[in-house]
C-alpha cells in the first residue's frame, strides 16, 4: 500500500512538472497537445488511485501494561 | 506477644512486615511541608493536614511532577518504619496534585523547568512529512478519539501503514504504558514517519497523564517526528508542548497528518484546466497573428494591383493615341493598293471605303 502512496507522489511531482512547461518559456504550441494529453491522462490516474486506495490499520500485538511484556 | 523478648531489629521488621501484610499500598491526600532534594537523589517532605503530619521518601525518578511547599497531593506509598533512625514514614512511590490549584501549580513547574531546558525551542521542532507512507499511533482502541481519528484519516487519504499501539490514556499506568509504546515504535528497524499520539477530551486530572515529565522527555527524544492532539482546543499540557507538532483534538490530529485527497483531486483537475487555458490562449494567439499577417500580405497585394493599374491607365492613353482609328477619327485616311496611273486603290476614312482610280503620279 504504501508503494503506491510513494507512486501517488511520484504522479503529483510528473504532474507538476508538466503543467510548469505550459507556463514555463519553453511553452511551444508544437508541443503543447500532446503535453496536454499526458497531463490529463495523469489527472486521471491521480484520481483513481486516490479514490481506490485503502489505509492499512493493524493493532500492535505488544502490551504496553508492564515493562516486560 | 507479651512474653516474646525481640531484639530492636526483630521489633522493627515485625512491625514493618505486619505494615505490608495489613497496608501494602496506601493512597493519601495531604499538604507538602518541607519539601527538600538531597544529593539531586532523595526527596523528602512532610504531608500534613490539620491535625497530624507524616514524613514522606521518594527517589527524584519517582517524583513525576514538579511539587512545591502548601501544594495539595495524592499519594500512593508503603508504610514503614525506618530501622536506622526509629522513625516511621511512607515511601511513596507516586505522587498527583489534587484539586485545579495543585494540579495547575504542578504544570507551572514543570513547564518552566522544561521551557528552560529548551524542549519547547522552535528551533527543535522537526516538520512533518506531507504524506507519510507509514505511521505509528498512541492512543486507547477503545475510545471515541481513536475511532474519530481513524474516520477523518480513512476520509482524507489512503494507502498509509498504520500501527496503533493500544494503551491506557489516563490514570496512573498510562504515562509509562505511553513511554513504552513510544519506546516500542522508536526501537523498530523500519521506522514510523510520524507518531500520532492521541487522546479526546476530559477533566483536568484526566489529562493529567500528558503532563508527566519522563513521558514529556520520552516525547522530546523520539527519533521519529511527534504529533500529539489531547483533548479539545483549550487543552494544553507538557506533551503537546515538547511534540513537533500539536494538534488541537484528535480530529485535528488526523486533518493535519495527511491531505484532503478531495483537495488533491480538486487541485489535480484546476492545474489541468490551467494548462488547457493556457493552449487555448496560445492558439488564439496564434490565430490572430495569423489573421494579422494575413491581412498585411492582403494590403500589399492590393497595393501592388492599384500601381499596375494606374500604369496600365497611362499605357492605355499612349496606346489610344497612336491608334489608327483615332487619326481615321480625326479626318485622315488610309490608301491601300498600288499607286500608279489606271490602277484602283482602296481609300478609308473613319466612316467610309472608297475605292478610286489613279489617274496620275507625280513625284514632290
Amino acid at each position: 500500500m504504501s508503494e503506491k502512496n510513494n507512486t501517488v507522489q511520484d504522479k503529483l511531482t510528473r504532474l507538476s512538472e508538466l503543467v510548469a512547461w505550459f507556463q514555463s518559456p519553453a511553452f511551444a504550441l508544437e508541443e503543447a497537445t500532446e503535453r496536454f494529453q499526458q497531463a490529463e491522462a495523469l489527472a486521471e490516474e491521480i484520481e483513481k488511485d486516490l479514490t481506490k486506495l485503502k489505509n492499512d490499520i493493524t493493532v500492535v500485538a505488544k502490551r504496553f501494561d508492564s515493562d516486560e511484556s | 506477644m507479651e512474653n516474646v523478648q525481640l531484639t530492636v531489629s526483630d521489633f522493627v521488621a515485625l512491625v514493618n512486615q505486619t505494615l505490608e501484610y495489613a497496608y501494602p499500598v496506601v493512597t493519601i491526600v495531604g499538604e507538602v511541608a518541607e519539601f527538600r532534594v538531597s544529593q539531586g537523589k532523595w526527596v523528602s517532605f512532610k504531608l500534613k493536614d490539620d491535625d497530624a503530619v507524616v514524613d514522606c521518601f521518594m527517589s527524584v525518578y519517582q517524583l513525576r511532577i514538579p511539587i512545591e511547599n502548601g501544594m495539595k497531593i495524592m499519594v500512593s506509598a508503603a508504610p514503614r518504619v525506618n530501622a536506622k533512625w526509629g522513625k516511621f514514614s511512607l515511601n511513596i512511590r507516586s505522587v498527583k496534585p489534587v484539586g485545579e490549584g495543585s494540579i495547575k501549580k504542578g504544570f507551572e513547574l514543570l513547564k518552566a523547568k522544561l521551557e528552560a531546558e529548551g524542549l519547547f525551542a522552535p528551533e527543535r521542532k522537526r516538520r512533518l512529512p506531507r504524506v507519510p507512507r507509514r505511521v505509528g499511533v498512541i492512543t486507547s482502541t477503545e475510545s471515541a478519539a481513536y475511532a474519530d481519528f481513524c474516520k477523518i484519516v480513512n476520509e482524507r487519504w489512503g494507502g498509509l501503514a498504520i500501527d496503533v499501539a493500544h494503551t491506557q490514556v489516563q490514570g496512573d499506568p498510562a504515562a509509562d504504558q505511553i513511554i513504552r509504546a513510544l519506546k516500542y515504535f522508536n526501537s523498530l528497524e523500519d521506522l514510523p514517519e510520524v507518531v500520532v499520539i492521541i487522546r479526546g477530551g476530559g477533566s483536568a486530572e484526566d489529562l493529567m497523564t500528558f503532563n508527566d515529565e519522563l513521558l514529556a522527555r520520552e516525547i522530546a527524544a523520539s527519533r521519529i517526528p511527534t504529533l500529539v492532539g489531547v483533548g479539545h482546543e483549550v487543552d494544553h499540557t507538557l506533551a503537546d508542548m515538547v511534540a513537533d507538532v500539536r494538534a488541537a483534538t484528535p480530529t485535528n490530529a488526523a486533518e493535519i497528518l495527511v491531505p484532503d485527497k478531495g483537495e488533491i483531486i480538486r487541485s489535480v483537475r484546476q492545474q489541468v484546466t490551467l494548462a488547457g487555458h493556457r493552449v487555448m490562449t496560445a492558439i488564439d494567439q496564434h490565430i490572430a497573428r495569423t489573421h494579422d499577417q494575413l491581412q498585411m500580405a492582403l494590403r500589399r497585394i492590393s497595393e501592388r494591383l492599384n500601381d499596375a493599374n494606374d500604369r496600365l491607365a497611362v499605357l492605355r492613353v499612349a496606346v489610344n493615341q497612336v491608334n489608327p482609328e483615332a487619326v481615321l477619327k480625326r479626318g485622315y485616311a488610309l490608301l491601300r493598293g498600288e499607286v500608279a496611273p489606271g490602277k484602283v486603290i482602296e481609300i478609308e476614312t473613319y466612316k467610309t471605303y472608297i475605292s478610286a482610280e489613279v489617274k496620275d503620279v507625280r513625284k514632290k
